[in-house]
């Protein structure tokens, strides 16, 4: 029996499992125990085509979660709209499982059936990104490549041919490669709104590589963990006051680092320039909505105030469609980046949607995707 | 800046029940005021959405004003409150877009009001001319 709050280091029972895991399977065993057991009737996982393509599947099958095990830095996908309407489990980073609360604020997903097991993110890449580092800065090519790794701020790049190639981030990050923007600026490294949050982070000794240290956050925390003992899939044992600081310390230095880059990574603009400064961008947009579209928080629907409203004939000097967005995520924006991603344009979307969402939640003491109980300050429109 | 004898355009939101009253008072005390204003009625303060003041803003309004009831004297019981919350989160974007203060306005006002309906016109009129033309407005228009 696990309670709340306990920290724990666990593996996968099954061997094959804990050697594809990323850090002793734990997570995937998890997911499989509770599929198996009935606590759920979906997982929905990434099913691995290669190294910088994986699609999001909501499946019943407990082969198919055993064999989607394995991190993937580079494939950014917020998972939090698999989960609207199902009894699901589902691996998410901290980005994934705010988007999930938030989306829970908005009566679209039901917490109830909704089991979020997190976990720990130092950031992830874009693909097409990550391709064009591996050929400039490692001299790999991409096709080669058959692992990935983060270890003590280095990415690391398997190849074929067993060869193991290492480079320091920050210097990745100056060249221009690395994280995505909205992760170098991310504070939310342990994923401590989810029910479980899992990660390598304070795994050490004989177990480092092949256990997940993971913490128990709430009841269903609980559930999900005693679930994967009662099958057998799992095996846990507290974790030593060590491996507990060491973790913490891992995140604060994380957390530090995003500090330091949210200073660097937003210009400080002059009041006479602000019209500039974002009217620029958003001069190259095509109109296509696709930023609406991968939106994890935007619970509109189809027919939502910023694309029915927006005309593509408009000629005004700023999209309207943009500034309702603007507003409208002034309270709820996670910066999960998944607009600038899909952006064809190459518009920072996020960044831009941030310099808004940032000051404004801040000046509210309020941080989207935390606590369900947090109301969202826009929603005091309704409330009054 | 702005050309000369160059007139802002305004757009008031102005409520059913009490400014737009107070729009009409101003008119009936034979208060002066510039003929800046384009009114639009709406039944409540808590219908304008910000979806409105932005498009006034591309549409060519050098300035927007958001009127109500007084806060308690909402003819839908709190319609202005909802109001209120929103319009801080409207203000707070437009300023971090860029756009001038001056240029977004709320006010509550009474349908007794004419005369202070009249001298926030022309306030915001004068604030305006000084600003010169705003800078969402699309070419070709004046």
């Amino acid at each position: 029996m696990v309670n709340v709050g306990d920290m724990l280091v666990g593996y996968a029972t099954n061997e094959d499992v804990r050697k594809r895991g990323a850090s002793g399977g734990l997570v995937t065993a998890v997911l499989a125990a509770a599929l198996e057991k009935g606590l759920v009737e979906n997982v929905v996982v990434m099913k691995h085509i290669n190294e910088f393509e994986a699609v999001p599947i909501i499946t019943d099958d407990v082969d198919e979660v055993l064999a989607s095990t394995g991190s993937l830095h580079s494939v950014p996908v917020n998972l939090a709209k698999y989960a609207m309407g199902r009894k699901v489990a589902m691996p998410a980073k901290p980005c994934d499982t705010q988007a999930v609360i938030e989306q829970a604020k908005r009566g679209m997903i039901d917490l109830d059936n909704t089991y979020v097991v997190g976990l720990n993110c130092g950031g992830s890449m874009h693909p097409v990104t990550t391709k064009k580092m591996l050929v400039e800065m490692y001299d790999i090519d991409p096709e080669d490549v058959v692992g990935e790794d983060i270890e003590k701020g280095k990415l690391i790049f398997k190849t074929k041919n067993g060869e193991e190639k290492a480079i320091a981030i920050d210097e990745l990050e100056e060249a221009g490669f690395g994280r995505r923007e909205s992760c170098r600026y991310c504070t939310l490294k342990i994923p401590v709104n989810a029910d479980l949050a899992c990660g390598n982070w304070g795994v050490i000794g004989d177990k480092a590589g092949s256990a997940t240290f993971c913490q128990v956050m709430n009841d269903k925390g609980v559930k999900l963990l005693d679930n994967a003992i009662e099958a057998g899939r799992i095996e846990v044992e507290p974790a030593s006051d060590k491996a507990i600081a060491i973790r913490a310390k891992v995140n604060d230095v994380m957390v530090n680092l995003g500090n330091t880059l949210e200073k660097e990574i937003f210009p400080e603009i002059p009041d006479a320039d602000r019209m500039q400064y974002y009217m620029e961008p958003m001069a190259d947009c095509i109109d296509c909505g696709a930023c609406k579209e991968v939106c994890p928080v935007c619970a509109c629907g189809e027919d939502s105030k910023c694309t029915m409203f927006h005309s593509l004939v408009d000629n005004y000097k700023m999209s309207m469609y943009h500034m309702v967005r603007l507003l409208h995520l002034s309270d709820s924006c996670i910066a999960c980046g998944q607009c600038s991603d899909v952006c064809p344009s190459d518009i920072p979307i996020t960044l831009l949607q941030s310099s808004f969402a940032i000051p404004s939640q801040r000046k509210r003491e309020y941080t989207p995707g935390m606590n369900v109980d947090d109301v969202p300050p826009f929603f005091e429109v309704i409330l009054k | 800046m702005a050309e000369e004898g160059w007139e802002p355009k305004i757009v008031a939101f102005c409520c059913n029940w009490c400014s737009y009253g107070g729009a009409d008072t101003a008119g009936m005390g034979r208060f002066q005021q510039p003929a800046s204003t384009r009114v639009i009625k709406v039944m409540c303060s808590g219908r304008i959405d910000p979806l409105h003041v932005f498009n006034a803003f591309l549409e060519g309004a050098d300035a927007v004003l958001v009127t109500g009831c007084h806060i308690g004297d909402c003819h839908y019981v709190n319609g202005n409150e909802k109001t209120e919350v929103r319009y801080e989160f409207l203000e707070e974007m437009l300023q971090q877009l860029g756009l001038e203060p001056d240029r977004l306005h709320l006010n509550w006002i009474s349908a007794s009001e004419g005369e202070r309906f009249a001298n926030f016109i022309t306030d915001v009129t004068a604030k305006v001319k000084e600003l010169g033309p705003s800078p969402l407005k699309p070419a070709g228009v004046k």
